[in-house]
């Protein structure tokens, strides 16, 4: 313990009560406390034995000592009545040690907690190797993050509440992710674990991108870090940029893929990413027919399946069909053949049908999956349908399911194809998790059943292969508003897949980044599974629901006037939440923030053209 | 008939209008027409204000008693002297000066028994030490201890008072006589302290120095206007000795004035808000040197620049507000009178009671 280096900046107060969690100190005059500060005091027990409170401000006052009337701050100024700025401030108590919990005394003295102390504090010392910077606290020291509590080990999933239009949620996502890439974390807990767990290179991060194309440039540097990280040392009086003070290089992410939807054309047309900022370095991704049949993806279509249960019957049971249809096809195409669609009974018969040898249709678009669908429930047979499809449901049921499946279809129908040749099905079938170390899902040009169905299907098939493979090399998933793909009040088979994630995932090896503006209409059970929650500006409304109960009235106050940047953060070893503020991103968020020139400067790039 | 209210409160020891007239003469000093003069502003030479106060406590009456069976009265006391220093320019902040209790141990003359100082020694590091110094007061009477402790605090007064207060040459001619430091005493000037800049301010009028062709003089005073400098004899009992057969000639000569520092409410006596005023004096003077005018000058705009307020204070407006800060501080300082008294009983209980029984039980 090196406590004592630190000078003392206050005496506990004696006239407000002092107890083991909670206690005021008065600050001696010329020290200067404030807001998530981290403090520590040690108090002698009767037998001699020192015993060590950890704490954070999470309060200061000044008022005038000595004068019992508010108006007497003018005689006061006015220089008559003699009084004296009494300055004080609360510690929450984050950690007791020895855990003897007894008060401390008035008048022990409070000192800074810096470098041991710090440690203890923030209960650094029991993270071992396994501490990974999860920002920067008010006096520039890092915050240590448990990884042990983000990947799984112990515990998992990040989630961050945060108004949108502040632009922190996203950015402190990815702040961490490239502090667990980067700060070489994930090998030391390997190497501590005795090498069970993958390296660095084992960890993969997929993220949704839901709005704009902020997170298609990670891969190129930001033109304004410098600048920007200069400006905030300067204010805050770091010695270093922020980076540095973390430990942590100022570059973009590396080893990344962009994946984008391919624009909607007519069947047979070409793969194009629907980008409109990006073009070089983004991969469409198509999902073929067959795959879609054959991977049962046809839930994925429903975001409100659990309406009805009927409606959940007919979909299961036409799942099923396609399921069987898709094993019984003998080519290796990527369209899916059928020998008993009578087109000229169809209500709705789609054109430019491609017939078979032998009267048999090859379905390739999803819009003749559809037209095929409703021959087989609603025409065949003179408008009966086909009895082993229909299953004796209403025709009121089967009428809502096809009207469903019409509404998405236009929605879809660029994603799910089956005029593909094997070779371009491989090509654009998304490669989440053998491809690149970071993968960016590009949904924000989607309509929301088109992102559902998206979000559903890769969630899906990451956790399938999770299932089968173990949670070796973790997956960091991020995923922004939960309220949409999660709410508290409706069901839907992301809903479930996210569920499944939440409960489940941190033994498989699938930790959930999730952001929302509104914690309160999340699913609470995907809230409740985070062990980090991560809050950043909050609606005062919103920050008085019990979903942040795990914030201290003072922090909840506060939460109002967080500026960007600033989060707080509360992860189970420190009972207390701690705000940090974090680097300005290092990768570009936006087209215009490219540097192409690379760092370099102008007529470097200049004379390197001309050469 | 007519209902008036003495502003101050009910458990203040003296009314604040219950007028004697004095028996002695007094003069005209400063000019011989008895009208308002109207208030002047603070020269800038003023660059310091002290407010000077005390305050006596008796903690606990002891009876003291000897091997021989004689009685004795003895007390435990505390008092405090200080100063609030300020600038009257408001030009810094009001710092509390040299507040700092002492405690005392009276015992009578007549006590046979030789008293050592008492050390009432803590049993918590955190509540400080209390350590009485033995002083002796003549007489066996009952509040001898108790006048005692006043004296003492007097006497701390006097002499901070003094040693703050700037010289002040009583002349005449002096062009520079203002001095840069003036004491506010709180009740009248001590004997034997002129030469300095002292101003005694006394809140209660008891003596009427003016009698009844003046006195109407002050109902009609407007805040911060004085009455012209009159100058008397203390403690002139007329007839040219007082009743204690000291000879008047004795005495030190004051000057006085009046200064009005807020115009009182209809119900209120019309003298609420009267403040009588006393400097110092140089004997056998029928001149008012330049100094002491200077400062009856300004006193008006400071007195009412330092009243309070009545809802601040019950006895506002002539317990100045630094006054009352500085109460309230000397108060403090002397600590809590009910932890002082039961930490002085049980210590007797302790270091004294203990001894007895045991010689009873031997």
């Amino acid at each position: 313990m090196t406590g004592t280096s630190a000078s003392r900046i206050g005496m506990v107060l004696g006239t407000e009560d002092v107890t083991p969690t909670v206690f005021w100190f008065a600050v001696s005059s010329g020290a200067s406390v404030q807001l998530d500060d981290l403090v520590v005091v040690e108090t002698l027990k009767p037998d001699g034995r020192p015993v060590r409170f950890y704490g954070l401000v999470d309060n200061v006052r000044k008022r005038h000592e000595g004068v019992t009337f508010e108006s007497d701050v003018e005689d006061v100024v006015a220089g008559i009545l003699p009084a004296s700025v009494s300055y004080a401030a609360r510690v929450l108590v984050t950690r007791v040690d020895p855990e003897n919990f007894i008060p401390p005394q008035p008048g022990d003295a409070v000192r800074h907690a810096r470098g041991d102390d710090l440690k203890m504090a923030l209960s650094a010392d029991k993270m071992g190797q396994a501490g990974f910077p999860g920002g920067l606290l008010a006096d520039g020291q890092p915050l240590p993050l448990n990884f042990r509590f983000v990947n799984g080990e112990s515990g998992g999933h990040i989630n961050i509440s945060g108004i949108s239009g502040v632009a922190t949620k996203t950015s402190y996502a990815l702040f961490l992710l490239h502090s667990i890439f980067r700060s070489g974390v994930m090998d030391r807990v390997a190497q501590e674990s005795g090498g069970r767990m993958a390296g660095s290179s084992g960890g993969r991060a997929i993220i949704f991108n839901v709005k704009g194309e902020d997170l298609l440039f990670l891969d190129k540097p930001n033109s304004k870090v410098v600048k920007k990280e200069a400006e905030a040392s300067a204010n805050k009086g770091f010695a270093g940029d922020r980076y540095a003070l973390l430990g942590l290089p100022m570059t973009p992410f590396r080893d990344t893929q962009f994946l984008a939807p391919p624009r909607a054309g007519t069947a047979g047309s070409a793969i194009v990413p629907h980008t409109d900022q990006r073009s070089e370095g983004v991969t469409p991704f198509v999902f073929t027919l067959r795959e879609f049949c054959a991977n049962r993806l046809l839930q994925y279509v429903f975001s409100d399946a659990g309406s009805s249960l009927n409606l959940g019957f007919v979909i299961g049971n036409i799942e099923e069909k396609l399921f069987r249809l898709a094993g019984a096809q003998s080519d290796r195409g990527t369209g899916l053949k059928v020998d008993d669609w009578q087109v000229d009974v169809s209500e709705t018969p789609p054109e430019d049908l491609e017939f078979g040898d032998l009267g048999g249709v090859n379905l390739r678009t999803f819009e003749q999956l559809i037209s095929y669908i409703e021959f087989k429930l609603l025409d065949d047979r003179d408008g009966e349908g086909d009895p082993k499809w229909v299953l004796k449901q209403a025709p009121g049921t089967l009428r809502a399911f096809t009207r469903r499946l019409r509404g998405v279809q236009k929605h879809l129908t660029p994603l799910i194809r089956g005029d593909l040749t094997e070779a371009e099905a491989n090509r654009y079938r998304p490669n989440l998790l053998s491809g690149a170390q970071l993968s960016v899902v590009d949904i924000h040009n989607l309509s929301g059943p088109a992102q559902m169905f998206v979000v559903g299907v890769l969630l899906r098939q990451v956790f399938d292969h999770k299932e089968r493979y173990g949670r070796q090399d973790t997956v960091f998933v991020v995923l922004d508003e939960l309220n949409k793909y999660a709410p508290r009040d409706d069901g839907s088979p992301i809903k479930d897949i996210l569920l499944e994630i939440a409960e489940r995932g941190r033994s498989l090896g699938i930790i959930l980044i999730g952001a929302q503006q509104t914690a309160s209409e999340v699913e609470r059970r995907i809230v409740s599974n985070a062990a980090i929650r991560v809050v950043g500006r909050l609606d005062l409304a919103e920050a008085e629901r019990p979903e942040y109960r795990f914030l201290p009235q003072s922090f909840r106050a506060r939460a109002g006037i967080l500026q960007p940047g600033t989060m707080l953060v509360s992860q189970p070893d420190v009972p207390n939440p701690v705000l940090v503020n974090y680097p300005f991103p290092a990768w570009a968020t936006r087209g215009d923030e490219v540097d192409d020139l690379a760092g370099r400067d102008v007529v470097e790039v200049g004379d390197e053209w001309l050469r | 008939m007519r209902i008036r209210l003495d502003p101050w409160p009910v458990d203040t020891q003296d009314g604040q209008l219950t007028l004697k007239p004095f028996a002695g003469l007094v003069f005209n000093a400063e000019t011989e027409v008895w009208a308002a003069i109207a208030p002047r502003d603070l020269p800038a030479r003023l660059r310091r204000v002290l407010v000077v106060d005390g305050k006596p406590r008796m903690e606990a009456r002891l009876l003291l008693d000897d091997e021989v069976g004689g009685l004795s009265l003895a007390g435990f006391g505390a008092f405090v002297a200080g100063a609030v220093d300020l600038c009257p320019h408001g030009t810094r902040q009001a710092e509390l000066l040299e507040v700092a209790a002492q405690r005392v141990l009276a015992h009578s003359s007549e006590s046979g028994a030789a008293v050592k100082a008492e050390r009432l020694s803590p049993r918590n590091p955190h509540t400080g030490r209390l350590e009485y110094t033995p002083h002796v007061f003549s007489g066996s009477g009952l509040e001898g201890a108790k006048s005692k402790v006043q004296r003492l605090m007097l006497d701390a007064e006097a002499e901070l008072s003094h040693r703050l207060a700037s010289a002040l040459p009583l002349d005449t001619s002096d062009p520079n006589a203002l001095p840069d430091t003036l004491v506010l005493q709180d009740g009248p000037v001590r004997i034997g302290g002129a030469g300095r800049a002292v101003l005694g301010y006394v809140k209660t009028l008891h003596t009427d120095y003016l009698g009844a062709d003046r006195i109407g003089l002050l109902g009609t005073l407007k805040p911060g206007e004085r009455t012209p400098v009159l100058r008397f004899r203390v403690g002139d009992q007329g007839g040219g000795h007082d009743s204690a057969g000291q000879g008047s000639e004795g005495r030190e000569q004051r000057f006085t004035w009046y200064v009005r520092l807020c115009d009182p409410p209809f119900y209120q006596h019309p003298l609420a808000g009267v403040m009588r005023l006393e400097m110092h004096a140089p004997e056998d003077s029928d001149f008012v040197p330049r100094g002491v005018l200077d400062i009856a000058n300004l006193s008006g705009r400071l007195l009412c620049k330092l009243a309070s307020m009545p809802h601040k204070d019950a006895r506002a407006p002539q317990n100045l507000i630094p006054t009352a800060a500085l109460e309230q501080a000397m108060g403090r300082a002397m600590g809590s009178a009910e932890l002082v008294t039961r930490r002085i009983r049980s210590h007797l209980a302790r270091e004294l009671g203990r001894v007895e029984i045991e010689g009873a039980v031997a």
